[in-house]
């Protein structure tokens, strides 16, 4: 039982003081070596970690850094008020175990080891389904789909001829977009009228630039494009009408061009074809709407939706820095695409 | 005369491999001006598509950027058949199949992918053409050094020779001709 939004939001106040400052991420990402970031890392909530000196310290890396946002998210999200806690749900442990089921479609399709693939999963309890080991064993991925039969993607299953047809596994994939897609709209219809404004704004600005994002990746296969209205369930600040534009249009820039703020920034870099930083846009943007979110209303689910972006995008940036600085990349080549230390 | 005919030979032959050697220079001077501009255009790429493929890491993560790429259906799958210029022969590189990738990739990764395969035609193609301006390079060295052979030793060798025997047989001509006048001379005596 929820001990209630207040007691959830000044939990979130709290566990606000924990997170890092543009600062603190800025000088995280100019260590040069894997030590120097540790050491420094040391000196922040993250406190000293051990990481294993076998295998991909990249990786190694990441997994710390979900295991800590996990634990910050489920301190919050399994105390937050019943419908809140379903949009939270359905927000963050439904997208993580779709991208979890993803891992492991991809990772039978592609005849990975089950370790391996069960190794390469965000370490959370499963939501919908009963256990990711069971489906990462199976023979194939038609059978882990299969298993699905009885949940809420019980859906998957009927993708499976689409699947056989194309030799592939992305009919199973936009599906599962889909799936979560319209949870997270659905739970969000369900939130109190009081607290949608923040979320609506967050999760509007995301499908709107992942839809674009998609439109963009048409351009180049416009021939077996699907179907606009199939593709985009759901449209926001960019209509149908823009996305099919786009698709069709010669000339992106134009498009984009006619977008309103802050689509038009946020999707600038698609000019020259950097598109992971249209990513850090969409980043700081979120960062930049949940930070005046919590100053309209520093006593509501505003608190708790901030903390939580602020907690992921975070690990987002933690887990850029992590990679970069195992691989030996320049400092300024990191920061460029991290969302915190750019946040205006 | 058999020495003259196979001189006549030899020096056609060299006229021959003059030709050869003047098109192999033109050949190879063509084609280390493109491999110059194409490589400093693949380097160029390259950067590009490091580039793109560190942004895609740095944007996704590495477990899913390495689970998304896991989604390859086939590899590249590459064909090597003999081609020949001027005779000299060089390996062409065929693509017969593309990687094929299965699944729904992330905008950030496929513009990653596509660089990385462009790239990696770009480079099959840059290694064919210099195999080729290597073999090429190989071919006009040898040809130069026949040239060199023929027209510095082989043929003033058979010219020495056939002017040896010219002179030789200048001077057996003029020796019977003296012996001839000899003999005549002491024939019209004893007529006398």
């Amino acid at each position: 039982m929820s001990p209630g939004l207040t007691y959830v939001v000044v939990k979130g106040h709290a566990m606000m003081a924990d997170l890092l400052t543009p600062e603190r991420m800025r000088a995280l990402a100019e260590r040069e070596s894997l030590e120097g970031f540790v050491e420094q890392l040391a000196n922040t909530p993250y406190g000293r970690i051990s990481i294993e000196a076998e295998g991909d310290l990249s990786i190694a890396l990441e997994k710390v850094f979900y295991q800590k946002f996990i634990e910050r998210m489920m301190a919050i999200v399994d105390l937050a008020p019943t419908k809140i806690g379903d949009f939270l749900q359905s927000y963050y442990y439904l997208r993580f175990e779709v991208i979890n089921l993803k891992r492991i479609i991809r990772g039978k399709f592609s005849g990975l080891p089950t370790t391996q693939i069960v190794e390469s999963l965000i370490p959370i309890v499963p939501y919908s389904v009963g256990s990711y080991e069971n489906l990462a064993s199976k023979e194939t991925f038609a059978e882990a789909i299969r298993l699905l039969d009885g949940t809420p993607y019980a859906s998957l299953v009927g993708r499976l001829e689409l699947s056989d047809k194309y030799d592939a596994i992305w009919p199973i994939e936009i599906a599962l977009n889909h799936l979560y897609a319209s949870a997270v709209f659905k739970s969000l219809e369900e939130l109190p009228q009081a607290d949608r404004g923040l979320v609506k704004r967050i999760v509007q600005a995301e499908a709107d630039v992942e839809n674009f994002l998609v439109a963009a990746k048409q351009r180049s296969a416009r021939e077996s494009a699907h179907d606009p209205e199939e593709m985009f369930p759901a449209t926001y600040g960019i209509g149908l009408d823009k996305l099919r534009e786009a698709i069709r249009s010669e000339d992106i820039r134009k498009v984009i061009r006619e977008l309103d703020w802050p689509y038009i920034d946020i999707l600038a870099p698609l000019y020259t074809g950097d598109v992971a930083l249209i990513r850090s846009r969409l980043r700081q943007h979120i960062y930049s709407i949940s930070r005046k979110g919590r100053a309209e209303n520093d006593f509501g689910f505003n608190v708790i939706m901030a903390y939580l972006v602020f907690s992921e995008i975070e690990k987002d940036d933690l887990v850029g820095i992590g990679w970069g600085i195992t691989q030996g990349i320049a400092p300024e080549d990191i920061l460029k695409y991290l969302a915190i230390p750019n946040v205006e | 005369m058999e020495m003259k005919r196979r001189m006549g030979f030899i020096e056609r032959g060299t006229e021959f491999l003059k030709l050869k050697r003047d098109h192999l220079a033109k050949e190879l001077t063509a084609s280390i001006e493109v491999l110059k501009g194409r490589r400093s255009l693949l380097l160029e790429n390259l950067r590009m598509a490091y580039r793109a493929v560190t942004a895609a890491y740095i944007s996704l993560g590495p477990t899913e950027v390495r689970s998304q790429a896991s989604s390859i259906k086939s590899r590249l799958e590459l064909e090597v058949l003999p081609r020949s210029v001027m005779g000299v022969r060089y390996p062409f590189i065929k693509v017969e199949k593309e990687p094929q990738i299965a699944g729904e990739l992330d905008i950030t990764l496929s513009e990653a992918a596509e660089k990385v395969l462009a790239i990696l035609k770009e480079i099959i193609q840059l290694a064919e053409f210099e195999a080729r301006a290597e073999r090429i390079a190989d071919e006009l060295g040898k040809t130069n050094r026949k040239v060199n052979a023929l027209e510095n030793t082989i043929i003033p060798g058979y010219k020495q020779i056939i002017k040896f025997i010219e002179d030789k047989l200048d001077e057996e001509g003029l020796e019977e001709l003296v012996r001839m006048k000899l003999i005549g001379g002491a024939l019209a005596r004893r007529r006398e």
